[in-house]
């Protein structure tokens, strides 16, 4: 052993501070709800988590993104003009049970846990309060459902790009890029709000991932035997929860969509009037919560 | 000296229930008891001090600040250890600490080192990693008290902090809490419905029952030598009816005897006359002595107390 070695293990030192107060500075609420956010995102995607809590959340991110990785692919190896690939708002069809597997477990995952684990009555006595607290959750399931809903589109936007058949332009690129911003963000909230109240109505995870998917399944049965089978007026098919968000999407690039009988106005009101139906169901089930302590 | 809590008037009403009626309390720096039977307003009166309900009518103040104005800026400088038990079974303790302390405000590197600081000094430090879903009752206790200390709050308020531990793990739970006091500083309102460990460790106690205020003050001067003497005979075969002959002696000798079994109340006179006249009786009584020092008041009293005054009154 060197001289120097030896000096340095002579002088190492094990230092323990122990607890100590704390004169630093505090995030304030800002930084609660951003604390609750991302504690929320990594639980749903099985952060942090034994293997079997990432399962769900793989298979949903492979279900959405291989087929745009697929385009990518095709895009890059097969010269340009061949490779036929949907719109940006077909897209959409691919990923739609990806899309329907997210918004069923998101939120009873962010909410309903909460309520049962006792972490509610713990987040209600830090800076944070009721409205605060959803606003976490919401921002949570927002950002979680935008991995879905944003994400495999920009990598068609991408492949389309690399393949020479995107947008003519830079400044065509960026309104491309806006729309599909937009379209994510529309898709996102809608579902979110819908998740959301399902998950505030029940304190069972699994009920609230069932009621959110009877939604998504049933309303389109629903709004199609009304509009085909009975023959009623095309508006009724804006009852149908889970195809009127990726409607929106359509209209707002442009395109006349799978109900082109439907007004966009109508579309664009009956999304609004979802994403803050389901809001407004969430606050009023939480402001009457009584906590457990 | 500036009070932790203060409160004028302080009323909660339920649909059901009176919780709280007409609470006038002033609580100081160091550990406060709030001691009740179930049902006494404890619950209802840590969520007032929290922010997380509205009072009916009446006033309360923490920390200078009304909670229903200044919640979130207040409640970032309380720690909050709730009576239940529940915690999320699959967060290890660590990431539980450090999340809430995160929570209130602390930077993230800071968080994580200081969860580590509080379970350690709890006595957690080497099950820290563990799953919340894997520890036992008394363990859980701990790492409540660590994520309410975690974020160095000014002020701590545990409900049932030893709530389903035996009696060794309540002592070393108290041990804790009074030294969270007395080594950092961290003022401390914990509520129990054991009166015992409310006086060994507690410098100041607010009794409450049935939402009203029983008693509020320092510890020694609601409980503790009250005058009197208090002995404790041992009931033999040998001489017969001993406790008997005790009690009537020491009535023939001018004092006060309040009898419970085997254990005597005597009163009426200064405690050296006392002390001579109860060893004098027991001699003479031939009994057998177990125990003999000075009456003490309990927290016991101050309810039993109320309970007579109640009773008169009606």
């Amino acid at each position: 052993m060197t001289k120097a070695a030896a000096s340095s293990r002579g002088d190492a030192q094990i230092s323990a501070r122990g607890f100590q107060r704390y004169e630093g500075e505090r995030a304030g609420v800002a930084g609660s709800i951003r604390s609750v956010m991302w504690q929320s995102m990594r639980a749903t995607l099985g952060l942090g988590r034994p293997a079997k809590n990432k399962i769900f959340p793989v298979i949903a991110v492979a279900i959405a993104y291989v087929p745009a990785i697929v385009f990518i692919g095709l895009a890059v190896l097969i010269p340009s003009g061949i490779v036929d690939g949907p719109s940006y708002p077909e897209y959409y069809g691919f990923v739609t049970s990806a899309i329907a597997l997210f918004a069923a477990l998101v939120a009873p995952e962010v909410l309903v846990s909460d309520r049962r684990n006792g972490m509610l009555a713990m987040y209600l006595s830090t800076p944070l309060h009721r409205g605060t607290y959803l606003v976490a959750k919401m921002l949570a399931v927002l950002l979680t459902l935008g991995l879905v809903t944003l994400g495999p589109p920009f990598l068609v936007l991408l492949g389309y790009t690399f393949d020479g058949s995107g947008p003519d332009g830079f400044g065509n690129w960026l309104i491309v890029l806006f729309r599909i911003i937009l379209s994510g963000a529309a898709v996102s909230a809608a579902l979110t709000a819908i998740s959301m109240a399902a998950s505030s109505i029940t304190d069972r995870r699994a009920f609230a991932s069932i009621g959110v998917v009877l939604l998504i399944l049933a309303s389109p049965i629903v709004a199609g035997s009304l509009v085909d089978g009975a023959q009623l007026s095309p508006n009724w098919r804006l009852i149908d929860v889970f195809s009127m968000p990726f409607e929106l999407v359509f209209r707002i690039f442009g395109e006349p969509g799978n109900f082109p009988e439907v007004s966009t106005l109508a579309v664009i009101a009956v999304n609004a009037a979802w994403t803050f139906g389901g809001l407004t169901v969430v606050v009023w089930r939480y402001s009457r919560l009584v906590i457990a302590r | 000296m500036k009070a932790i809590i203060e409160t004028s008037g302080l009323v909660m009403q339920f649909p059901n229930t009176r919780a709280l009626d007409g609470l006038d309390i002033r609580i100081p720096p160091g550990v406060t008891g709030l001691v009740g039977a179930n049902g006494a307003g404890k619950t209802t009166l840590i969520s007032l001090t929290l922010g997380l309900l509205k009072p009916t009518s009446g006033s309360i103040k923490v920390l200078g600040l009304d909670p229903n104005v200044h919640g979130p800026a207040l409640r970032a400088q309380i720690g909050y250890g709730p009576e239940r038990n529940v915690l999320p079974d699959d967060l290890r303790a660590y990431d539980f600490v450090r999340h809430l302390a995160e929570v209130k405000g602390l930077p993230r590197d800071e968080a994580r080192t200081r969860a580590s600081d509080s379970l350690y000094l709890v006595g957690l430090g080497e099950e820290r990693f563990r799953s919340l879903g894997t520890m036992s009752t008394g363990q859980r206790q701990r790492v409540k008290l660590a994520q309410a200390i975690a974020a160095d709050p000014r002020f701590i308020v545990l409900d049932e902090p030893t709530d389903g531990l035996d009696p060794v793990q309540r002592d070393e739970m108290l041990n804790i809490i009074v030294q969270v006091n007395r080594d950092f500083g961290i003022d401390v309102m914990l509520s129990s419905h054991v009166l015992e460990e409310v006086e060994r460790v507690c410098d100041h106690v607010v009794a409450l029952d049935q939402g009203r205020l029983v008693a509020h003050g320092a510890m020694s001067e609601l409980a503790g030598a009250s005058g009197g003497v208090e002995l404790e005979l041992v009931d033999v075969d040998e001489p017969p009816h001993s406790v008997d002959a005790v009690v009537q002696l020491l009535q023939a000798s001018g004092t006060t005897v309040e009898r419970s079994g085997a254990v005597l109340s005597v009163t009426g006179k200064s405690d050296d006359e006392l002390f001579d006249a109860v060893g004098a009786a027991v001699a003479q009584a031939g009994a057998r002595l177990r125990r003999l020092g000075q009456r003490r008041r309990t927290l016991d009293d101050i309810f039993t107390d109320q309970d007579r005054q109640m009773t008169d009154a009606q």
